[in-house]
């Protein structure tokens, strides 16, 4: 009996050994871990800290102080920046873009719906030739259609209005968005539309009823991204808009790096500040709707 | 169902059947079209049958650089955008407390990346004393002159793009957690490691997502406009360093209004781009891993 | 108050997999009919096409007089209970179960007067205002079955709507399930024509009127529960219907001294003139023998006209007992009552069983088909 019970605590010694020695490593490695993380973070998210402390220094201090918190803190580039050297100030171009996403978005999103609900859940004829051309436009390069598209709008009288950012993604056209809807409806079973049909629902009211509540959160994914890129769209207002009047922020922007003075920095990066709260107050009110979007339906950017 | 028409589902995508035909089918042949014509856009389109395309390939210097830098640009960017956001996504899988803060973090970049906002930001941190020569200052390093120099202004455009690598990251992350855990449970009980796990189970199961990215992220890079036209004015300075095609496209439709010759750049482009997908396409059968029939 | 006929219908999908072979079947007004079969047998698809939620490739399905192929669902005076229950994860139970009468457009005081009755019936009045994610698997049933009801369709359709219950609920809602059938008729005036899908025969022969067995989109009988179990048509129908299944091995039958002779192997039994007046005439021969494990059971001391079997495995089930055997390398079960039974002596020993000739079927070997039917 001594015997036996000696080597039952050698094992016990032996494990709890082997367990400290698992236990240090996985610290260890978890510590490493983190560093990583923590170090690349940083270092990812450190130029745009250092932009909005930049955006409150003075133009002499940008260039010289690589810290975020400024010396003499200021609100000139916010101030000057802000009227700009157009008639207009930037709630001028606040506007023009709130005016380019909002019907771009809800045509985005009432149609995208439409389509992908008609893709996942009918059969018809042609189907499978207009879902690869579907997949087709989510590979096909805008380069090639460019130039014709900008002939088209300039024929029907479209250039500097916003129809030609708002007509083609109310036709579905971002192709990106519909295939993540049709995603996010495969995964949802049938029979709550079917039984709706039971329940005498046709197509149209099953589509409103049933399919938009329960792929809700999908569109509203899709309507954050769609505001999201049309902030950030540049080429699109760049070849339509041409009177300062109808420039969005994006346009906006450009156009004060290029009539600035060489030295008033803080103008741009305190604009600069401004383009991006906008889009930082959405992603960080919305996060998860971007990383289940993102997650389910595919890539871009 | 019973009783509805065969064509209701047509009359779904409607809209995507118009959209289809304006403004992506009709554009595309005509763009075709105009890529053998000559087209200063004050008159009408004049077929000169293969000459831009001749001229493209045998006088122009400016096509060629530019076709050059881009290819450097893409294969740079799209590799080392795909590692790091997988080495990332593999280091954020294990169950660490903070993942939703990274995740997070690692993904603002991705959101603001192809703002003009923050082109300009990188104008500022690359700038000859801006915050990345501070820094290298700091620690001994004489400053570079990332704009400057045509050795180092492609990378500065580059880095932009890589540090956007939070969407391919979520991507992966979501695709890595889909894993089943029995696996690893099964493959550690077999007596792998770590690494031996990683190369034989998870890099396999994740190769469908890994295809996906790389080809979303090739198209996408052969596309980058507003980081290198703001950074550089639209010159793709310096010595057309960062001249990338669709730049030049630009500039040869938008501001020559030469739209022929602009059309026949875009072919050019079209078909690299087509040929390389093709080739990735051809290769995934090699490489790819498809469970089952899962896809419909 | 409406009947259901189906006129030699077909599906074939796209893909040219034809998934139901000209089927036939009238279900009466009132009637509470089981399609049961193998899962892939295309019970689900029979049904579903009744319901509209298939197309029908040739044939026709009529409800009431009316042919209802074009017909939407939401018209055909069908409603239907989901394998998933298919509750609306969206609304509340109140608006679940008006949904159909605010489609419709229905005056209010109508709707309240429907939800009223349907909510005292299944007793579901405090699930009202609950969300379906909120409400366990027996209440989400109820309450899809109160979402049939309340629209006083013509008639009902059931698609396995107890295949996610746990056994015990399970066996408890077959009971309210028959119960409400007969409820709906007395209190609501119902007609109440069931067609109600299930791959478990033990639902089949409890709750239906009439049962419809089928196997690879074809009907391979459709009787009351009795007739099933006393006088398959068929050898798959005799193997499907009846726990522990029915004994279906090779046999022969040939003429002897006595008259017919069954022969298993080397061994023979002589028929009794019973089956044999229920024989095709003339029918000699490769046969199979279809004989429930109740009705083969260890001989008595001193029998005659028995089979030599050797017992392989007991199963105890409490008060009978399960005897594996094999007769001429042919596998058997017999069952017998425990009490009494010396368990150990029997493992691996020899037995002689007595075929209860009244109760054995016989069908041909190619068909299936049952040859011992024409009385």
């Amino acid at each position: 009996m001594a015997t036996q019970s000696s080597t039952m605590t050698d094992i016990e010694r032996e494990t709890e050994r082997t367990n400290r020695v698992t236990r240090r490593l996985g610290r260890i490695s978890a510590t490493v871990r983190y560093l990583i993380l923590a170090g690349v973070g940083l270092i990812m998210l450190y130029p745009l800290i250092w932009l909005i402390g930049a955006s409150f220094k003075t133009n002499a201090e940008i260039f010289a102080n690589p810290g975020f918190i400024p010396h003499e803190p200021t609100l000139d580039g916010y101030v000057k920046g802000w009227q700009t050297s157009t008639p207009y100030t930037f709630a001028t171009f606040f506007w023009n873009t709130f005016l380019i996403i909002l019907p771009k978005t809800i045509g985005t999103a009432i149609s995208a719906t439409a389509v992908a609900y008609g893709f996942a859940r009918f059969e018809f004829p042609g189907k499978r030739i207009f879902f690869s051309a579907l997949i087709a436009i989510l590979l096909l390069p805008n380069v090639v259609t460019r130039i014709p598209q900008y002939l088209l709008f300039r024929d029907l009288g479209w250039l500097d209005t916003f129809l030609p950012l708002w007509v083609p993604s109310a036709l579905a056209g971002d192709a990106f968005f519909v295939f993540m809807l049709i995603q996010f409806l495969r995964a949802i079973p049938r029979d709550m539309e079917e039984a709706a049909r039971v329940d005498g629902a046709n197509t149209a009211q099953v589509l409103i009823f049933i399919v938009v509540p329960l792929l809700a959160p999908a569109i509203v994914s899709v309507c954050l991204f769609q505001i999201m890129w049309t902030m950030n769209d540049f080429l699109g207002p760049l070849i339509y808009l041409s009177s300062v009047d109808k420039y969005p922020v994006s346009l906006a922007l450009k156009l004060s790096i290029d009539t600035t003075e060489a030295f008033d920095w803080n103008k741009i990066l305190a604009m600069s500040v401004l383009a991006l709260t906008p889009s930082l107050v959405i992603f960080f009110l919305a996060q998860k709707r971007f990383i289940e979007g993102i997650s389910s339906g595919g890539v871009k950017g | 169902m019973g009783g509805d028409s065969k064509f209701l589902g047509l009359l779904y995508i409607s809209p995507f059947i118009i959209g289809l035909v304006v403004f992506t089918a009709y554009p595309f042949i005509y763009s075709f079209y105009l890529s053998f014509t000559d087209y200063p856009l004050m008159t009408a389109p004049v077929w000169v049958g293969l000459e831009n395309y001749i001229k493209l390939f045998t006088h122009d210097r400016t096509f060629r650089k530019s076709l050059t830098v881009t290819l450097i640009y893409v294969f740079t960017t799209v590799p080392l955008k795909l590692v790091f956001a997988l080495f990332i996504a593999v280091i954020l899988n294990y169950r660490l407390k903070m993942i939703n803060f990274f995740r997070t973090a690692y993904y603002v970049p991705s959101i603001l990346g192809g703002s003009v906002a923050i082109a300009v930001l990188w104008r500022y941190i690359f700038a000859s004393n801006g915050l990345v020569n501070m820094f290298l200052g700091s620690i001994g390093i004489e400053a570079i002159n990332w704009f400057g120099d045509p050795n180092y202004a492609l990378f500065t455009i580059t880095l932009l793009r890589v540090w956007q690598f939070g969407s391919a990251m979520i991507i992966f992350l979501a695709a890595l957690q889909s894993v089943d855990k029995s696996l690893y449970e099964s493959a550690a009980i077999d007596g792998a490691n770590k690494w031996q796990t990683f190369r034989n189970i998870t890099l396999p199961l994740i190769t469908p997502v890994i295809f996906f990215n790389m080809i979303m992220q090739t198209v996408q890079a052969f596309q980058e406009f507003n980081g290198p036209y703001i950074i550089t004015d639209g010159t793709g300075s310096p010595l057309k360093s960062t001249y990338l095609l669709p730049l030049y496209i630009y500039d040869e439709a938008f501001k020559k209004f030469d739209m022929g010759y602009a059309s026949a750049i875009a072919w050019v482009m079209f078909f690299i781009i087509m040929v390389l997908t093709l080739i990735a396409f051809w290769s995934s059968r090699r490489w790819v891993y498809y469970a089952g029939d899962k896809r419909s | 108050m409406a009947g259901l006929e189906i006129r030699n219908v077909e599906k074939v999908y796209g893909n040219k997999f034809k998934a139901v072979h000209g089927i036939s079947l009238e279900v009466r007004d009132g009637e509470f009919m089981v399609l049961v079969g193998p899962s892939g047998c295309a019970k689900s698809t029979l049904l579903r096409m009744i319901a509209g939620l298939e197309t029908v490739t040739s044939g026709e399905i009529l409800i009431g007089e009316r042919v209802v192929n074009n017909v939407v669902p939401g018209k055909r005076g069908i409603s239907m209970v989901f394998q998933n229950y298919a509750l609306y994860p969206h609304m509340k139970v109140i608006k679940n179960l008006s949904f159909g009468m605010r489609l419709a457009r229905r005056p209010k005081d109508e709707i309240d007067a429907g939800i009223g009755q349907v909510t005292t019936l299944l007793e579901i009045e405090e699930l009202l205002d609950r969300l379906p994610k909120q409400l366990s698997g027996g209440q989400a049933q109820r309450v899809a079955v109160g979402r049939a009801i309340i629209k006083k369709p013509e008639v009902f359709l059931f698609d396995e709507p107890l295949s996610n219950l746990d056994a015990k609920l399970r066996a408890a809602m077959r009971v309210r399930l028959t119960e409400l059938h007969q409820r709906l008729k007395e209190q609501m005036g119902l007609s109440s024509t069931v067609v109600y899908v299930t791959h478990d025969q033990v639902e089949a022969m409890t709750m239906g009127d009439r049962i419809c067995v089928m196997k690879d989109g074809r009907i391979m009988q459709v009787a009351d529960p009795v007739t099933l179990y006393e006088r398959p048509a068929n050898a798959f129908v005799a193997g499907f219907i009846g726990t522990p299944e029915m004994n279906l091995v090779s046999a022969t039958i040939r003429s002897g001294s006595g008259g017919l002779m069954l022969g298993l192997g080397s061994q023979a039994i002589q028929l009794d003139t019973l089956v044999v007046e229920r024989l095709e005439k003339e029918r000699t021969g490769d046969v199979t023998l279809g004989v429930r494990p109740q009705h083969i059971v260890p001989a008595l001391p001193g029998a005659v006209n028995t089979l030599e079997g050797k017992v392989s495995h007991l199963e105890f089930m409490g008060h009978e007992i399960y005897l594996h055997v094999l007769i001429e390398g042919q596998p058997f079960i017999s069952v017998t009552q425990s009490a009494g039974f010396d368990r150990d002596a029997a493992r691996d020993s020899v037995i002689h069983f007595t075929l209860q000739q009244d109760a054995i079927h016989l069908f041909d070997p190619n068909s299936g088909e049952s040859i011992s039917l024409s009385d």
